[in-house]
């Protein structure tokens, strides 16, 4: 009943008919590229689909966000010198079609026209620019600069395009993710990738008809890219055993003092969503969860008993863990940003206005919980509502109030409490 | 009379300095007399090849091992073997001893470089380097009939095949360079030949793998490209190269973050200052010295780091934090409370197990059968080494310190990591030199 609902939601039926256009569209280039160019020789379209199904092994290394390297985005791009924009429309289907695990039908569906069709579309804008798909004719270095180096480079970009608004699009149908802020951040995230493809996809065509080593050029070129592949997964690996090290951080300090149990994962998630609410950078939204997430690490150099019973919610308590946890980080470059927040958070009810935001929201989401969650040293707790009122009552700041609002809504927690 | 062990001092270093000079040397022999064509006809490819080598070897990176690589150097130095028909120039057509004087000249200007910048130009690593290419240049050039050099300006041979073989010879090379390359670190870290050529080869095989390949891209774009093709073609080496660089500074930053851990316990007074970093450098030099690998080797470091973070919540820190004073079941506890905290990050499961299992005496693994990683064995023998001394050099102190632990040899301590404990002790270079020669007399 529930799913059936859901079914007939606006959003839903609109994403439907957008894949069935996109998947119309992507058929429709593809057969009007075969009767304008034809295709090239179906024993090279089949190898660059086996290059294509291998993608299915090695993935896109994608790290904090980023493409790195991206074997599809070299295939496709090599294959409009070798076999022509239909052949790469085919290609497309066959990169497209397999990527991730676990994807509904509907998904792979569009994934593979959307592919099929930024790659026809690269195929066209090569062809249009003066590009051969029979580079082995091109006598010298002028000729194979104007008719394959800049053409596959115009490709590119146009490949990158297609794909950017593809991509855009169907997350603003489907999920109504704003277009603009999404297409910046995928610049961003690909730029250097997409050169760096373009290069490497150069590279191949060459050593595949010119050097007239045919596929072999594939395996020969793709090493190194594998390689790199492989180093940036290692990489992503390494990240996440930051992110484990600094729990590991915050398991020390919960074992000092277990009635923190929660605490500062708490407070890092409320930080982070009221940083965000306040309209601050990804990065200093970043940084300003790490500093909720150890604003209380000072306390694990207090003599245990005295980290057990010290009253954290008396605001007007002088204590010198901050600094001391600031102290304890300061080695470590990467937190730099969080570095104040942690120093200064218990100053944030205070009258300081020179106090910092990132400070401010990490004193405010601190004392919150507290009052809510962890209580002084006899258990009292406060009910969200009391807390809050007690937060206004205290700080002048409307602003950080309402975005604690806005976070503690986000999380849940006050209906859940 | 020496003791046969050991192996005299400087003995792989000096053998590959020589192989190094007698490469060059035999290069000025047999085409010295060609230098001035070589000069005059293929003076563009020569500054080319020349500039890659030199920057590329400028560009070096230093693995977690410590390991120095200059994989940008040594491909551009193996494109340099292969090279033959180049567009807009002269065909490459030179004896195997010039190509190893090309190469040479370009190591020679990055040390120059070195030298001048008052930095270590690391001599054996570049004399391996050459020997390397001067064994890829005679096969290639001077090999068979027709050599592989021919083959590849012959159109009949299919240009696979050419490639294949270039790639087959580049491998030949590169190992050769790696292998000196080990001999001369094992040498000086005292560690086990078979580990240093297995962690030399296995930690370098992506870099090695993206090298080999790049030789054959020159050679077989140059006809087409020109001088062009050989920076062309260390671009996608360059991306390798990038990803390896920022996943060692990601490694550097975890372990930084690790040692701020094993601050904890100091900035609270339950542990001495820099207790923790000494046990781990020991322990990185006994796990050396007995041939761990690179991977286990950097989990005995973050465990050793970490060994006493279980001391956190002790209500009553124990005196200095010298766990080895403590009664057994304090140090287990203790030891369970580290690893129960680090088990919260679900990747460091084997960090884990070598906190808990660092105070397991060694007579259960010897009478019951325990399976006690060597890990762990480690720690608990340079901790208590760490806590006897307190970190001293003092003759007396280190003495005294190895005096109690062989009392507890067999015992308490595995005779194995004993054994390399008292070799570190007696000799600051062993298992590679830290920041402080630890007892060394």
């Amino acid at each position: 009943m529930k799913d059936a609902a859901r079914e007939r939601s606006p959003r839903r039926i609109a994403t439907a008919v957008f894949i069935t256009v996109v998947a119309m569209l992507a058929v429709v280039v593809g057969v009007w590229s075969y009767t304008e160019f034809g295709i090239g020789e179906p024993a090279a379209v089949l190898v660059f689909v086996l290059f294509a199904v291998l993608h299915v092994i090695l993935p896109d290394a994608v790290v904090e966000g980023r493409v790195r390297v991206s074997l599809s985005g070299v295939i496709l791009l090599a294959g409009q010198a070798v076999v022509g924009p239909a052949g790469v429309a085919i290609v497309g289907l066959a990169v497209g079609a397999p990527q991730g695990r676990h994807v509904p039908l509907r998904n792979r569906v569009y994934n593979a026209a959307q592919c099929s069709l930024h790659g026809a579309a690269g195929g066209i804008a090569f062809l249009l620019v003066g590009g051969t798909t029979d580079p082995a004719r091109l006598q010298d270095v002028g000729d194979i600069v104007v008719h394959l180096a800049l053409p596959l480079l115009v490709a590119d970009v146009a490949q990158a395009l297609t794909n950017l608004v593809a991509i855009v699009a169907v997350l603003r149908v489907a999920e109504g993710v704003p277009m603009r802020p999404q297409a910046l951040t995928m610049l961003r995230g690909t730029g250097f990738a997409y050169i760096a493809h373009g290069v490497i996809a150069f590279i191949m065509v060459v050593l595949w008809t010119l050097g007239d080593l045919g596929p072999y050029a594939a395996v020969i070129v793709l090493v190194p890219l594998i390689v790199a592949q492989w180093v940036y997964r290692q990489r992503a690996e390494e990240l996440t055993g930051q992110q484990r090290a600094l729990e590991v951080l915050v398991a020390a300090l919960e074992a000092k003092a277990p009635r923190l149990a929660g605490h500062s994962a708490r407070v890092a998630e409320l930080s982070a969503h009221m940083a965000e609410h306040l309209g601050l950078g990804p990065q200093q939204v970043a940084e300003t969860r790490v500093a909720g997430m150890l604003h209380d690490l000072g306390q694990t150099s207090l003599p245990t008993r005295t980290a057990r019973s010290i009253d954290l919610t008396d605001e007007a308590a002088v204590l010198d863990y901050p600094a001391r946890g600031a102290e304890i980080l300061h080695d470590l470059s990467f937190l730099d940003g969080a570095l104040d927040p942690i120093r200064r958070h218990r100053e944030a009810l205070g009258t300081d206005r020179q106090l910092s935001l990132p400070a401010r929201i990490v004193g405010v989401a601190d004392s919150f919980d507290l009052l809510t969650s962890v209580g002084p040293p006899d258990g009292h707790l406060l009910a969200p509502t009391q807390a809050r009122e007690l937060l206004a009552r205290r700080t002048p700041d409307g602003e950080i109030l309402r975005a604690l609002d806005h976070a503690l809504m986000r999380s849940g927690q006050s209906v859940r409490r | 009379m020496r003791p046969m062990i050991r192996r005299p001092q400087g003995v792989a270093r000096s053998v590959v300095l020589l192989l190094g000079a007698l490469a060059v040397l035999r290069g000025l022999l047999a085409a010295g007399w060609e230098l001035p064509t070589l000069l005059t006809t293929h003076g563009d490819t020569l500054l080319v090849v020349v500039a890659c080598v030199a920057l590329g070897e400028l560009a070096r990176i230093r693995m977690p091992s410590g390991r120095e690589t200059a994989p940008l150097s040594s491909a551009a130095a193996l494109s340099a073997v292969f090279l033959g028909p180049v567009f807009g120039e002269p065909r490459f057509d030179v004896q195997a001893g010039l190509v190893v004087l090309v190469v040479a000249a370009g190591l020679l200007l990055a040390a120059g470089y070195r030298a001048l910048r008052h930095r270590p130009a690391g001599a054996p690593v570049l004399a391996a380097r050459v020997v390397g290419v001067a064994v890829a240049a005679l096969v290639t050039r001077d090999w068979g009939a027709p050599t592989l050099w021919q083959t590849q300006v012959d159109p009949t041979v299919p240009r696979a095949a050419v490639a294949l073989g270039m790639v087959l010879v580049a491998t030949v090379g590169l190992l050769t360079e790696i292998v000196l390359v080990a001999a001369v670190r094992a040498e000086r870290q005292r560690t086990p030949w078979s580990a240093a050529v297995r962690d030399e080869v296995g930690e370098a095989a992506p870099l090695t793998v993206a090298v080999v390949v790049t030789g054959p891209m020159v050679a077989l774009m140059a006809p087409v490209l020109g001088l062009l093709s050989l920076p062309l073609a260390l671009f996608p080496l360059a991306m390798a190269y990038t990803a390896v660089r920022q996943y060692i500074r990601n490694r550097a930053t975890n372990r930084q973050l690790i040692a701020t851990l094993s601050h904890l316990t100091e900035h609270g007074g339950y542990t001495p200052v820099h207790h923790a970093e000494r046990v781990a450098q020991l322990s990185l030099r006994i796990g050396r010295v007995l041939g761990l690998s690179e991977r286990t080797l950097r989990d005995l470091e973050y465990a050793a780091l970490l060994h006493d973070l279980g001391q956190i919540s002790l209500l009553d820190p124990i005196p200095d934090g010298a766990t080895v004073l403590a009664a057994p079941a304090d140090q287990r506890s203790i030891a369970a409370e580290g690893g129960r905290i680090i088990r919260r990050a679900e990747i460091f499961e084997d960090v884990a197990d070598y906190v808990e299992d660092q105070t397991v005496p060694y007579r259960m693994v010897r009478e019951l059968g325990e399976d006690v990683p060597m890990a762990s064995r480690i720690i608990k023998c340079a901790n208590a080494y760490d806590d006897l001394t307190g970190g001293s050099a003092d003759p007396a102190l280190v003495e005294a310190a190895i005096e109690r632990i062989h009392l507890g040899l067999g015992y308490e301590y595995d005779p194995d990591v004993v054994d390399a404990l008292t070799r570190i002790v007696e000799d600051g270079a062993v298992g590679r030199v830290g920041e402080q020669r630890a007892g060394a007399r």
